[in-house]
């Protein structure tokens, strides 16, 4: 691990502790080596520029909420992070050391754990086997069943979940518990970092309530989370920093304690124009 | 042999109204995976718990398919409690007999605001009735706790400023609007200190003292065994007694109040430098850990919490100190210090040493405290118009029962 590979400012006397890929534990002290850091990075479609020298920086232990507009560039982004689009420039750096991630296999492979809108579940298999989806674990060419559901029952513990029994087929979850489901998916295996889009579009004030609880869950875990959402209030409730992208650039980095829900506003719909507020981050170093 | 197979059943029974309690209603199906236990045991258990009036059933349909929804059995229907909390919303449903139904707690922003947050209380209520196959029509009031001195009659907040966003919102009628039940609303340490004296760490003492120290401190006085409010409702605000005449303005506007010393800010600050930015959580769970920094600040802020305290149990004398609230979880870390600099205070310790205790309801003490006023408040009514309704909870509602009829 090239831990003095450092970007800028990294004046960390810290390290993360990482063994076969398991956080073991934070030691650290001052500033922390990113999880996650993006720089520069930018994505054309044809004439859409979706992305225009973005960057965006995840440490552990922090939820940063990605906010803008429709078509502000916040999915294009968590798609750049979680392998699904590869950016026409700039640079992804996971613990410090540049990355390529050619496929969202390769980003798991990596330690990126990605949710969907469509949450991307099968209706008809249980559980367990959505949780172990592509990931079952075998022995020889057997299953071992027994196992993965006492790890998919550990996870959902761990979420402090409500789901009764991780034998219930998806089909019989009410939108809630998908999504509960679905976050658990994410911790199959070990991330660092885990991708949330629009996790409590559509969800009731209850269901809400328990998906946000699982975010701080995960954040108290050790991971870094990238919790896209259009709802300030649930950003706000849960976000340690708040992204504000506009167009495709980077408007705004507010740390989320002191920002009021009009600065935000303001930021998003563009009423101000934010220089960025570190120095561009390949300019150093 | 008998004696192990009866004693198996008692568990198994155990088990299954443990489980119905935990996620408020199951199919019988459903309760079979979440148990282990076979369906023709679940089936019989149920048929049990039904005829013993321990569960209720009720047709449901799930995914297109006719099921028996098994939910607590709850008498005379439910009462909601609230805790509106500077950073989170914590709602549980209970029955008459006290016993918690459904609990769902939210994440808040920070200054969060009256019209968004009392619209999701709202909300989140239904969905709570809707959990345990309920609906308003079971509910039988609302009680709200905020972290503010406030108005009975209205549910406004008395202090202007010291719950941003929140002032001059008469909260009883906006709820009571909203849901058309009667709506209660008192300050959470007042809250908590009527959960603790009923069914924690209180219990069975005459006058008390509830600290609750989090985001910010306050307290609730129980004198006689009767909650003190005090005219204007601000008995107890001890997060506004002044510790620092140098220090910053607070946000009621006075000068260098106890909230300013010890409230969330104060107790994360210090640590950026050494720690980064943590959150208050993230403060308690390491000074639980063990982390020499956080626990450092968590015992100097009971140090100071412990002089305030001490002046104010010289002028109440109760029996005991109880500590709750979100800093309370560090245990001794806290309540050492406090119990040192109470210690000090001579004439508190003469007649018998003060006990200062760590509450027993924890961070629920509030929202418990929201349900025990509504569940007293309409036993008082009830025996207003006919006094069958009260006798299995009795020993509760000791409030008397001259005030409702």
């Amino acid at each position: 691990m090239s831990r003095f590979d450092a970007p800028v400012g990294a004046d960390f006397t810290g390290e993360h502790v990482r063994d076969g890929g398991q956080v073991v534990g934070t030691v650290a002290v001052g500033r922390r080596t990113p999880v996650l850091s993006v720089r520069q990075v930018s994505k054309r479609f044809g004439p859409v520029e979706a992305l225009v020298g973005v960057d965006l920086v995840v440490h552990p232990h922090e939820v940063v909420a990605l906010v803008g507009d429709n078509g502000a560039g916040k999915s294009t982004l968590a798609k750049v992070v979680s392998g699904v689009v590869q950016p026409d420039g700039g640079l992804v750096e996971l613990d410090g050391e540049p990355v390529t991630l050619a496929s969202p296999s390769d980003a798991h492979r990596a330690g990126i754990a990605t949710v969907f809108q469509d949450y991307a579940l099968c209706e008809n298999l249980d559980v367990t086997a959505n949780l172990f989806l592509g990931r079952e674990l075998r022995e020889h060419t057997l299953m071992r069943d027994g196992e993965m559901e006492r790890v998919a029952r550990g996870i959902l513990r761990d979420l402090t979940s409500r789901i009764p029994s991780v034998r219930t087929p998806i089909g019989h979850l009410s939108a809630g518990q998908r999504q509960t489901v679905a976050i658990a998916r994410t911790l199959i295996g070990s991330p660092r970092l885990v991708v949330l889009d629009e996790p409590t579009a559509a969800l009731s004030v209850a269901h809400t309530a328990e998906v946000l609880t699982h975010i701080e869950r995960l954040r108290e875990l050790g991971l870094g989370v990238i919790l896209i959402s259009h709802n300030l209030n649930d950003v706000r409730a849960v976000s340690d920093r708040i992204e504000v992208l506009r167009h495709g650039r980077n408007n705004g980095s507010f740390d989320t304690r002191h920002v009021s829900q009009e600065e935000l506003l303001a930021a998003i719909t563009g009423a101000t124009q934010v220089a960025p507020v570190r120095p561009p981050l390949g300019a150093v170093g | 042999m008998s004696g192990s197979q009866s004693s198996l059943r008692g568990a198994n029974r155990a088990l299954v109204v443990e489980t119905v309690k935990r996620y408020g209603g199951l199919t019988q199906v459903e309760l079979t995976a979440a148990t282990g236990l076979s369906p023709a045991t679940v089936s019989s258990i149920v048929k049990e718990l039904l005829a013993a009036g321990v569960v209720d059933t009720r047709s449901t349909t799930r995914s297109g398919r006719r099921a028996q929804l098994v939910t607590i059995a709850h008498r005379t229907g439910l009462a909601a409690g609230v805790d509106v909390g500077p950073r989170h919303l914590r709602v549980a449903l209970a029955d008459v007999t006290r016993e918690i139904v459904a609990e769902q707690s939210l994440p808040l922003p920070a200054e969060h605001r009256a019209d968004t947050t009392l619209d999701r209380a709202a909300l989140l209520v239904v969905d709570l009735l809707e959990r345990v196959g309920s609906t308003l029509d079971d509910l039988v009031g609302l009680g709200v706790g905020l972290p503010a001195p406030v108005e009975p009659g209205t549910g406004a907040v008395t202090v202007r400023g010291v719950l941003r966003g929140w002032d001059d919102v008469p909260v009883v009628h906006v709820l009571a609007k909203r849901l058309a039940k009667p709506v209660l609303v008192d300050n959470e340490a007042n809250l908590g200190a009527l959960a603790e004296a009923r069914f924690g760490a209180a219990r069975g003492y005459q006058d008390a003292v509830y600290v609750s120290v989090g985001a910010g401190t306050g307290a609730g006085i129980v004198l006689s065994g009767r909650l003190h409010r005090g005219f204007g409702g601000t008995a107890g605000e001890i997060g506004h007694v002044q510790v620092d005449p140098q220090g910053r303005i607070c946000r009621c506007g006075s000068r260098g109040c106890l909230d300013t010393v010890v409230g969330y800010p104060a107790l994360v600050e210090p640590l950026a430098v050494s720690h980064g930015a943590l959150t208050l959580r993230d403060v308690v769970q390491r000074a639980a850990d063990g982390d020499p920094g956080c626990r450092q600040v968590v015992a100097d802020a009971g140090a100071v919490i412990g002089g305030v305290v001490a002046g104010m149990a010289m002028v109440v004398n109760p029996q005991c100190v109880v500590v709750g609230g979100e800093l309370a979880a560090t245990g001794d870390v806290l309540l050492q210090p406090m119990r040192e600099a109470i210690a000090r205070r001579v004439p508190l310790n003469q007649v018998a040493s003060l006990d200062v205790v760590t509450a027993e309801l924890g961070v629920r003490a509030s929202v418990l405290g929201a349900l025990a006023m509504v569940l007293e408040a309409t036993d008082q009514a009830a025996v207003g118009g006919g006094p069958a309704a009260t006798t299995d909870v009795a020993d509760l509602s000791d409030v008397g029962t001259g005030g409702g009829g």
